[in-house]
């Protein structure tokens, strides 16, 4: 697979910089951004996956969220990619900010139109990783997931439906329990159809009440002050009623005054990376 | 050592020589013999050379020339090696003859002064005796002559007088003219009359006797007498307190002779010196009766100054008492208070309370590891502690063995029990003396217990220190600031606080109600476990789906740090961030009853 370099800027002593690549997954030409710290200029790097939110590209994440900082001192690479497939030309995927273009949910579609490009859950899991690691100075045992809002979901799912790939999970404001909230159903009805048991398989909640593998420890931030909290798109307690009864080890933060925004991710996005690293790096 | 006289040591001589001739005469044999037979054996009955035929020696053992000539070599490397002892124990004779021959030198010499002192003295006090007496008798003799002149001048007188009177009657008588002669005569007659008749007083006006006073010679006597005794001694002089030479119970007492007297025992004399002006001024005086000039008193108090005096007595009488010295017993050993003691990775705070009554000078404190070989590790010594209290740096990962000994003038102290301090990690144990009165501790000093029984409020006793609203209780920590590391295991029901607080945090509070403490709570409510991470009143809104069964504390003041742990999954929970200004405290406080246990020792975990 051939990378090409779109952009790079040094930054805290590494280089953040964008790729661009043919996605087998996604059958189209896919970006993702990546930094990599000054330590893998001489070895091998932990790799941070990060996956952003609703209307999100690769550029939110390294443009606002302030993460190259604490990355460069704890040595871990940072990839985040786009948050769907792009110019596929599919009917309907501009109709909504919410499902299609930039909100793939990151899911495997089993319906029409979606299912030949909207793979993301494949391309997050397995082809990106495997191109990361071939291209990169990455430790392939090494891997932690993280990302907000619809991205919080994502990385909760990858987490919890690959027992020991991931060595760390966290995430920012994630949608805890897709199937119950407005976000979801629309997203998971029009991806995956209306067989509900199909949408489990994506669910956080669902799937923390039946999961079992390595321990896991997962830090969640959320804002008090998110409108979609109080919209009822998080669910959060759903997701910790699950983990308290299952027995998995979580640390929910609700943080006062703090809403849905970049803002929010830049205050503790130094806590994240240490909580990744502590297991990344040990 | 035998007594060997220059006789005995001739006859070694001659033996050794004689020897040496006989070797000689053998020599000189055996070159004869070499004309006729070469020898070839020894024959060690008759001790010649000889051939192996020889007819002479047919019964006798003989020995080849090798084996011969070895054993006459050891024979007489034992007999040269006798011979050496001899002449090494001649040379410690000879030596301490030489001792001897100076020592007596000495003492004779000493002898000699003395004499001629004595007889100078005695000469000195004869002449004085002379002088006066022949003063005396001078002055008898003056007073004798002056009054036989008074009374030859007074006969002279009256002889004059006498003459003169019968020259003029002479001549009167002489005088022809009668009617002259009458007139004159009459007068003068009359005068002779007088004259002749009184009674010429013919006796010496004094006695001729001499008056011869007794010679008072007894004071010479005396001196005479004294020539052959000894002086009484004069006054030994008492030696300062040697350094290490008292114990607890005990001192050894030295002193010294001032001149060179000869002694037949000391007295040594010593009285307890008393702090306490305002009591009976005067202890009991002890005595002892010694030979030597050194000796060691016992049953004594610890740490406490004596008054010692000694007086020297021979045949003549006992020399005037030496001035007094003060000699200290060394301190009773302190005891060190292994509660109190805290300790890091990398360094140790030792307390412990005095063992004394009374102020001692200072405290030292000595440590050893105690890991491995004892024989291997040498002990160190922190000297000169003023308080009863030390802070030791010590190495990481080993056991050491600490005792403290207490010091004053007498000396140091035996070395109190000792306490075994690991540096593995955070050592520590909760202060009873800081303990709500609720709260029991247990022997160990690391779980506590807050009973489900309602105490009456007279049962509690409150102080300064212990908490008295909060049931709570403090730890303590090594006073450096660095980074700090404890465990607190509870059960899943107990509603505890835990986490540190300023020394001074007040007493009338709740932990984490106020600036001075951060901890974290946990509050079991019907629906769910609640958990706190309070400072000032106020907590971020947590929620934790695992409960902590064992937390995991660790305090970082150079990051300016304390954080949360479920140490059993290394979970972290959470961080306060703070600039600690003082020296905190752990501190634990149960807001109902239960129980939490304290583990200490562990090192940080990795992920910390």
């Amino acid at each position: 697979m051939a990378l090409t370099q779109v952009s790079s800027n040094k930054c805290s002593d590494g280089y953040q910089k964008v790729f661009e690549h043919d996605s087998s997954e996604l059958k189209c030409k896919m970006k993702f951004a990546i930094y990599l710290p000054p330590k893998a200029e001489s070895s091998k790097c932990p790799v941070f996956y990060w996956l952003s939110g609703l209307t999100c590209t690769e550029q939110n994440f390294i443009t606002k969220a302030g993460s190259q900082q604490a990355a460069s001192e704890h040595g871990i690479i940072i990839v985040a990619p786009d948050t769907s497939p792009r110019g596929c030309n599919i009917e309907g995927e501009e109709e909504s900010w919410d499902f299609g273009t930039g909100a793939g949910f990151y899911v495997n579609a089993t319906q029409e139109p979606w299912k030949t490009n909207y793979r993301m859950y494949s391309y997050v899991t397995e082809e990106l990783p495997r191109l990361i690691n071939s291209n990169f100075p990455a430790d392939p045992e090494k891997m932690s997931i993280s990302g907000h809002s619809m991205g919080g979901h994502g990385a909760l799912i990858c987490a919890l439906k690959n027992p020991g790939k991931y060595k760390a999970v966290s995430a920012f404001a994630p949608i805890c329990n897709p199937i119950q909230c407005a976000w979801g159903q629309k997203a998971f009805s029009g991806y995956l159809g209306s067989d509900k048991s199909t949408w489990e398989l994506y669910d956080a909640t669902v799937l923390a009440e039946s999961y079992s593998g390595p321990e896991l420890d997962i830090l969640i931030d959320q804002g008090r002050d998110d409108q979609f909290l109080s919209s009822s798109q998080l669910l959060p307690d759903n997701l910790i009623a699950a983990c308290s009864k299952k027995k998995i080890p979580v640390v929910f933060r609700l943080q006062q005054g703090y809403d849905h925004s970049y803002f929010f991710i830049f205050s503790f996005i130094n806590d994240h990376i240490k909580h990744h690293a502590k297991y990344l790096n040990a | 050592m035998e007594a060997y006289d220059a006789r005995s040591l001739c006859v070694i001589a001659e033996e050794l020589s004689e020897e040496d001739e006989a070797d000689d005469e053998e020599a000189f044999v055996m070159v004869q013999d070499s004309h006729t037979h070469t020898p070839d054996a020894f024959c060690s009955h008759c001790r010649v050379l000889t051939h192996s035929g020889a007819a002479a020696h047919t019964r006798h053992t003989l020995l080849a020339l090798g084996p011969a000539a070895q054993q006459i070599k050891e024979e007489l490397s034992h007999s040269s090696g006798k011979l050496s002892q001899k002449i090494v124990e001649m040379e410690n004779f000879a030596s301490n003859l030489e001792e001897i021959f100076i020592t007596v030198e000495e003492n004779f010499g000493r002898q000699e002064q003395n004499l001629e002192q004595h007889y100078n003295e005695v000469l000195q006090t004869l002449s004085q005796s002379h002088e006066t007496r022949a003063a005396a008798l001078g002055e008898q003799k003056s007073r004798a002559l002056e009054r036989l002149y008074g009374e030859l001048l007074c006969c002279g007188q009256t002889l004059d007088a006498s003459k003169q009177l019968i020259e003029r009657a002479q001549g009167v008588h002489r005088q022809r003219d009668q009617r002259a002669f009458l007139q004159a005569v009459m007068s003068i007659m009359k005068r002779v009359e007088q004259f002749s008749s009184k009674e010429v007083d013919l006796k010496l006006g004094m006695s001729l006797d001499f008056d011869v006073p007794t010679t008072d010679l007894s004071d010479v006597r005396q001196m005479m007498d004294s020539i052959n005794v000894l002086p009484a001694p004069s006054a030994p002089v008492m030696n300062p307190q040697i350094c290490n030479s008292a114990t607890d119970t005990s001192l050894h007492v030295c002193w010294s002779l001032f001149s060179d007297d000869t002694v037949e025992f000391y007295e040594l004399y010593w009285r307890l010196i008393s702090d306490d002006c305002t009591m009976e001024p005067l202890q009991d005086v002890s005595q002892l009766k010694v030979k030597e000039t050194h000796c060691t008193v016992s049953d004594l108090l610890p740490n406490a100054q004596y008054e010692l005096w000694v007086t020297a007595t021979n045949t003549t009488g006992i020399s005037p008492a030496s001035e007094r010295a003060v000699y200290m017993t060394v301190p009773s050993p302190p005891v060190i208070r292994p509660r109190q003691c805290v300790s890091s990775l990398d360094a140790a705070l030792i307390r412990w309370d005095s063992g004394n009554t009374n102020p001692v000078e200072s405290y030292t404190l000595e440590f050893r590891e105690s890991d491995t070989d004892c024989s291997n590790t040498a002990t160190e010594s922190v000297v000169a502690i003023p308080s009863c209290e030390c802070l030791v740096q010590l190495q990481p990962w080993k056991h050491y063995i600490i005792s403290v000994r207490a010091v004053n003038t007498g000396g140091p102290s035996d070395l109190s029990e000792p306490v075994d301090i690991s540096t593995a990690g955070t050592c520590f144990h909760l202060l009873e003396d800081t303990a709500h009165p609720s709260l029991s501790l247990s022997a160990d000093g690391l779980t506590m217990f807050y009973l489900d029984e309602d105490l009456p409020l007279s049962h509690m006793t409150f102080s300064d220190s212990t908490f008295a609203r909060c049931v709570a209780v403090l730890g303590d920590l090594v006073p450096i600031r660095g980074q700090y590391y404890w465990e607190i295991e509870v059960d899943e029901d107990t509603e505890y606080r835990v986490g540190v607080a300023y020394e001074d945090t007040q007493r009338n509070s709740y932990l984490g109600g106020n600036k001075t403490s951060w901890c974290m709570r946990h509050i079991v409510t019907p629906s769910r476990h609640k958990y706190e991470f309070l400072h000032n009143g106020w907590t971020p809104d947590v929620r934790i789906t695992v409960q902590p069964r064992l937390i995991g504390v660790f305090l970082d003041y150079g990051g300016g740090i304390l954080s949360f742990w479920n140490a059993a999954l290394r979970q972290h929970l959470h961080t306060f961030s703070c600039r600690f200004l003082h020296r905190v405290q752990p501190c634990f406080a149960l807001d109902n009853p239960g129980a939490l246990r304290l583990h200490t020792g562990l090192p940080a975990p990795p992920m910390i």
